[in-house]
């Protein structure tokens, strides 16, 4: 297992490198004058400026060096200060949010994460359990309701579904406001004395114990986390009632029941164990889809994450920022499926004594 | 030893009595009849095999004793399987789980499916001890690397934590057997425990369950389509057909004067090592029935050389022959081997 574990860390430097590569590949395609936003706040107008921009930063220099200088940042001539390099954080600077893309990232990254965190619970909680209960009563009405629950949900598009939401649950009812807290909440949020640990409100909240913000927080997570959730909640639910449809008809199943085990631990001990393996693959799928999945869900919502910050940028083609948003993506989707590998091999003998 | 079918006892003197067991499955092309009445009896340290072609009922009828067929589709219709004086049809599901594993045991066809591939074989051996025996986890561990050792794998106590991908063919039977003896049962149900493995390999597992047998004193029901697996250690044998027995008897009787026209053609498909070079081996011509739609009279008459009129239109009922010996034919006088 430690091996296993060891073998795959190596290879995640190799993943990263190639996911900067293709993402330094895509900067090319921009002019050198759009790229120098990767080191100044304003292109300048004027010809004869901005071919100094482009020559201070190298801009016109080979390709191989240009990759060395945009991952390490690249040492201005006039006042030797080191500026730019991916590596130290800085992506360049954000026409859209009008701030540099490491900051607006720092700042709306924990309200993406809230809400994915979120939305992580029903899909896995409620994906696997509602998948299993479909198995073991299959083909009774609990496994019907199951089966079309998880048919609507795949096949009901994420925008249509929260815009129907919205417009039940806030223009008629009024019950789930859209954004992310109220105003009279933001004020205390922001005050002094409330302590951001984590920078998720439902958790400071909870910690700073003041209920009512809570539950203000709340009423503007739920709508966007059924949205979120529910696609991928569906498949898991669909992908786990199957597999363990096929997992229940093995003949080691036979042989548990005929070791005079009880259903419970035939289906928990000897089942959901291979049963697993398809969901968990599908696990490194449900992130991309969650990180795919925030772009629309916060544009619907107005929900102020890295989702609609990207929606926002690639609506007014600032590529630098809607880079850094698939830069920050592919880093999560590598250390997604490194997890997903290290449970594959933890729960499957055959992978980790390969 | 007390052989043949006396179904007019009121409480069985034997360690199994199966009556009228009757299996169904209600699929989507129509009711599939997979155990048609079959009555048999058992007694302890006896060896009986269940012979038949693939789909002839025999594991169904196995699974039905043990209720492991899945319901539904599956259904057990009527009949009953006394066990130790108890109808196991009519035990609650618990009471039938202390039977499963600890009274009755059961060993698969295929051993590379029918062990968990993510649990070692240690602990799919200690599990039942553990269930059954109630024994803590060093006293199952203990006596599992006994059981390793006695079915005959070499340096079983390096080998309890390894997982079944880890384990050749062969030993992985013997880890079932193992499990299936663990809880010293009184019937050992072996489910074509030696089709899936190289014939060197089927010579050691029969080998390896007789000596178990002696040494046991276990009852066996050895379920095949092997014929030469069964003369060499069965006492009795049920030759089974479309779900129903259609002889039965000690073993010498059933190859040495066989008289049912199936059971002829069974063992005409037999290789002989002493018959003469060049004879092509006989085949049973047709196909066994499709348990759908069953023929009214004899379901082997479609594929039958002795059949007469009568055999289209009613069905036989086994008939004894000699004692103990019953076969199901129309025309069982007129049935002898050449």
């Amino acid at each position: 297992m430690v091996n296993y574990i060891i073998r795959r860390l190596l290879m995640v430097p190799l993943l990263l490198f190639g996911v900067t590569v293709l993402i330094f590949l895509m900067l090319q395609v921009l002019s050198p004058v759009e790229r120098s936003a990767l080191y100044v706040r304003d292109i300048p107008r004027n010809e004869r400026v901005l071919e100094g921009i482009i020559k201070r930063y190298g801009l016109d220099q080979p390709v191989h060096i240009q990759y060395w200088k945009w991952l390490m940042g690249t040492i201005d001539p006039q006042t030797g200060d080191r500026q730019g390099g991916i590596l130290r954080g800085e992506f360049g600077y954000s026409r859209t949010a009008s701030q540099p893309v490491a900051e607006m990232l720092a700042r709306r990254f924990p309200a993406s994460l809230e809400l994915a965190l979120l939305a992580v619970i029903p899909v896995i909680a409620g994906g696997i359990l509602l998948g299993v209960v479909g198995a073991v009563n299959h083909n009774k009405p609990l496994d019907q309701f199951v089966r079309i629950f998880g048919i609507v949900g795949w096949s009901f598009p994420d925008f249509v579904f929260g815009l129907l939401l919205l417009m039940l649950f806030y223009a008629n009812l009024g019950w789930f406001p859209p954004g992310r807290i109220s105003d009279w909440a933001n004020q205390i949020v922001q005050s002094p004395e409330f302590h951001n640990y984590t920078q998720l409100i439902t958790i400071d909240s909870l910690l700073n114990l003041r209920f009512d913000i809570f539950w203000d927080a709340l009423r503007h997570l739920i709508m966007p986390v059924i949205t979120l959730a529910y696609l991928w909640w569906a498949l898991t639910l669909r992908v786990t009632r199957s597999s363990m449809l096929e997992t229940l008809r093995q003949d080691y199943i036979t042989t548990a029941r005929a070791k005079g085990l009880s259903e419970r631990t035939v289906i928990r001990r000897h089942a959901l164990p291979n049963g697993l393996m398809p969901v968990i693959t599908l696990g490194g799928n449900t992130v991309v889809g969650l990180l795919s999945g925030v772009v629309i869900v916060e544009t619907v919502y107005n929900y102020p994450g890295i989702g609609s910050a990207a929606a926002d940028a690639a609506v007014n083609l600032d590529v630098i920022t809607v880079l850094a948003f698939v830069l920050l993506n592919g880093f999560i989707l590598v250390m997604a499926n490194l997890i997903v590998d290290i449970l594959y091999a933890y729960i499957d003998p055959r992978v980790r004594l390969d | 030893m007390a052989v043949g079918i006396d179904l007019g006892k009121p409480t069985s003197q034997h360690l199994l009595e199966v009556r009228d067991l009757t299996t169904r499955f209600y699929t989507e092309d129509g009711v599939v009849h997979a155990v048609n009445g079959i009555s048999y009896t058992l007694d302890e340290g006896e060896t009986l095999g269940v012979v038949g072609e693939s789909g002839c009922g025999k594991s169904v009828h196995a699974l039905s004793m043990m209720r492991l067929i899945p319901i539904p589709p599956g259904k057990i219709e009527k009949g009953e399987v006394i066990f130790k004086g108890r109808d196991l049809l009519k035990l609650s599901e618990e009471e039938m789980r202390h039977i499963r594993g600890a009274e009755i045991a059961m060993i698969f066809q295929d051993p590379m499916t029918s062990l968990n591939p993510v649990l070692t074989i240690g602990f799919q051996i200690t599990e039942s001890l553990q269930l059954h025996q109630g024994m803590d986890k060093a006293q199952s561990r203990e006596r599992a690397l006994e059981l390793l050792d006695m079915v005959g794998i070499p340096e079983a106590a390096l080998r309890l934590d390894d997982y079944p991908h880890q384990f050749s063919g062969g030993m992985r039977q013997r880890a079932m057997i193992a499990m299936g003896l663990s809880c010293n049962p009184s019937i050992l149900i072996a489910d074509e425990p030696t089709t899936a493995l190289d014939v060197t390999i089927q010579a050691q597992i029969v080998d390896l369950v007789k000596r178990l047998q002696d040494k046991l004193g276990m009852t066996v029901i050895w379920i095949t389509h092997d014929l030469g697996v069964v003369a060499g250690m069965a006492d009795r044998v049920n030759v089974m057909y479309a779900g129903s027995i259609i002889e039965t008897g000690p073993v010498k009787y059933i190859y040495g004067d066989p008289h049912h026209p199936y059971t002829l053609g069974l063992l005409g498909s037999l290789p002989n090592p002493e018959g003469s070079m060049g004879v092509r081996l006989y085949s049973i011509p047709g196909e066994p029935p499709d348990l759908v739609g069953m023929p009214k009279g004899c379901p082997f008459a479609p594929r039958c050389t002795f059949k007469v009129e009568r055999c289209l239109h009613e069905m036989p009922m086994l008939e004894e022959i000699e004692p103990g010996h019953l076969a199901a034919c129309w025309e069982k006088d007129r049935v002898r081997r050449v």
